[in-house]
């Protein structure tokens, strides 16, 4: 059971180990990240520099296995990941045979009900990447980074409801949405829709398979060393099952994923509110954020600027991120969709909320000064990141930690398949389109199985090279919206403006696209970061302003009665 | 408790929301994807035959 750092008293495990059960004899109290002494157990981690910390004061939780590690990861720990990564690799391999056309292969044959379509859709949208972020934004926003997350479920609640889009977006029976634009804005708008999603997708998933490495090997208590081993096994273990069975695959070992995941994720939050207590969690965000921690409206770095930047942006995700629109699209009709968007909604708080919870009890222990000794060679950016992990290893004992790297990987893997076909689904069925002649469906699962390849291996290589300036989320929004704002707009007019045309199509991609490329680039630079940091919700916001204006201006601009090439093919 | 009672109201209501859900969606998913299951098979073989 973790506790405060200022409460550890000094003393020596190894003395504590063979005098069997006497405790480390009390001695001055220290902070975490202060120089290791003789007598500390000795630290691994990032820079391998000696330090103190919480796990080298601290007497074995497990005495049976003496790993020399800091995490509490044992071989019982590894069985249990081990049993459930055969388990789902069994599942994903063996429905491979199903699959006989591409429609199996990218939609499941629209066969998907809803209770499997909540726990897929469930499972996609956490993985990793997301408890990472949701609990960087707990340790630096206390309860008020959990914003976001309650202004998803309203928005997925709102459009399950009203069947905003997503009805006439089903009822068109289409497989992807740039192929619901062809009709109405031609075939040109869907190849360059279909480019301007994958762009932004792929660019938003390119860190996914980092933050799970990272993850894992926090947790697990491994060197950094292992960061790209362990980035390949995860790669490659999404992507056998992806790649054989498409999403049948996908489904099948998303529910296995969803159970494993949240009964890892509920655990790990109870232990957290046993072990913290909610008091502390309270004193916590009250000590280092105040009014702020619990009030997104009056936190320094968030503001009304944030929260309408964020409802917009989860707006447009649930209407038009491809992940979330595929299980739309997936399920055996339109009444099944909505549903799944309604029954789904309110996991999306607990999306945010329960890993800002552990971010928040990640703080109770490390303070933001106490991470620098803690990761020394590290960015402050993503030291924030590292705050979780590093908690949970020491805190999560022996046996739960193997369900929760078992949870997590739960997570990771099923939001990496999903994505992997998703965006690959959008390759193949609109930017392929204008050369896909005589196809047989054989070829058409041969092709699809090559891109998601490819994308694998995008990602692996996005994944080591790119460097993140910015924290995730912010990074992951703006990526997401270079195609959330024109998709969203030219969705909305599709689906309920009858004037909307190429034109106005075309304006909304161009200029949706440039703001969020144009942020994302001066982010890079010393000089303009400052400005895009402060500026950057409204900027954010005012990307999808300008792309409705440049749908209408565009739109009018038009002369009525100009056939468009493509349309109403 | 009482100070920052949304918190702990939503909290309380994430644990016992998602707890339940879980069961639930084990449980009645089973069936879903042996339908799912059953239907493609009976396609496939049928188009076979065809």
């Amino acid at each position: 059971m973790p506790r405060p750092l200022a409460d550890v008293p000094a003393g020596s495990p190894k003395a504590y180990l063979e005098g069997k059960k006497t405790r480390p004899s009390a001695g001055p109290r220290r902070l975490i990240g202060e120089p290791a002494t003789a007598g500390d157990r000795e630290p691994r981690g990032y820079g391998g520099k000696p330090f103190f910390c919480y796990d080298s004061a601290r007497p074995f939780v497990n005495p049976w296995f003496k790993s020399t590690s800091m995490s509490n990861f044992t071989w019982i720990d590894g069985s249990i990941v081990g049993v459930y990564l055969l388990a789902t690799m069994a599942a994903g391999i063996a429905v491979r045979r199903y699959v006989g056309k591409v429609e199996h292969f990218l939609v499941a044959g629209r066969e998907m009900n809803l209770y499997l379509g909540i726990a897929s859709l469930a499972a996609t949208e956490f993985g990793i990447v997301t408890c990472m972020y949701t609990a960087q934004l707990g340790y630096e926003a206390g309860f008020a980074g959990a914003t976001p997350g309650i202004l998803y479920a309203a928005a997925m609640l709102l459009v399950g409801l009203t069947g905003f889009c997503i009805k006439p977006l089903r009822d068109a029976g289409v497989i992807t949405i740039p192929e619901l634009f062809q009709n109405r804005y031609g075939s040109r708008v869907r190849w360059l829709s279909g480019v301007v999603i994958v762009l932004g997708g792929l660019l938003n998933m390119g860190v996914f398979l980092r933050m799970g490495g990272d993850f894992l090997v926090q947790v697990c208590g491994l060197e950094v060393r292992h960061l790209v081993p362990m980035m390949g096994m995860l790669l490659a273990a999404v992507a056998i099952y992806t790649i054989l069975g498409g999403m049948l695959s996908v489904l099948v070992t998303d529910f296995l994923q969803f159970i494993v995941m949240s009964a890892g994720l509920l655990i790990v939050t109870l232990l957290t509110l046993h072990n913290v207590g909610w008091s502390k969690l309270v004193e916590t965000v009250n000590t280092h954020y105040g009014a702020g921690g619990f009030n997104p409206l009056v936190h320094p770095k968030m503001g009304i600027d944030y929260v309408v930047y964020n409802g917009v942006v989860n707006l447009a995700a649930v209407l038009t991120w491809q992940t979330i629109i595929q299980r739309l699209l997936a399920a055996k009709d339109t009444r099944t969709g909505r549903r799944i968007y309604t029954h789904t909604s309110f996991f999306f708080v607990c999306r945010f909320l329960i890993p800002a919870i552990w971010g928040i009890a990640a703080l109770s222990i490390m303070a933001p000064d106490q991470l620098a000794g803690i990761f020394p060679e590290v960015d402050q950016v993503r030291r924030s990141l590292l705050a979780m992990p590093r908690y949970l290893s020491t805190a999560v004992p022996w046996g739960l930690m193997g369900l929760l790297v078992a949870a997590m990987l739960a997570a990771d893997m099923s939001t990496d398949s999903a994505y992997m076909l998703t965006w690959g689904g959008v390759i193949y069925n609109d930017i392929l389109a204008p050369f896909r002649r005589n196809w047989t469906e054989r070829k058409g699962i041969l092709i699809n199985r090559a891109i998601i390849a490819s994308i694998g291996v995008f990602l692996f290589f996005f994944g080591l090279y790119y460097d993140l300036k910015g924290d995730v989320w912010t990074y992951l929004t703006v990526t997401g919206s270079i195609y959330l704002s024109s998709m969203s707009v030219l969705l909305i007019a599709c689906c309920y403006w009858k004037r909307a045309n190429s034109w106005g199509a075309m304006a909304a991609i161009v200029v949706g696209a440039i703001v969020p490329i144009t942020l994302l680039v001066l982010q890079q630079t010393d000089r303009y970061k400052p400005f895009c940091d402060e500026w950057q919700y409204v900027l954010g916001a005012m990307t999808y302003a300008t792309a409705g204006a440049a749908m209408i201006i565009g739109s009018l601009l038009k002369p009525r009665g100009t056939v468009t090439s493509g349309a109403g093919e | 408790m009482r100070e920052h009672w949304f918190w702990w109201l939503l909290t309380a209501a994430v644990v016992t929301w998602y707890s339940t859900v879980t069961v639930y969606v084990a449980i009645k998913g089973v069936t879903d994807i042996r339908t799912m299951l059953r239907h493609l098979g009976s396609v496939k073989s049928t188009e076979g035959e065809s």
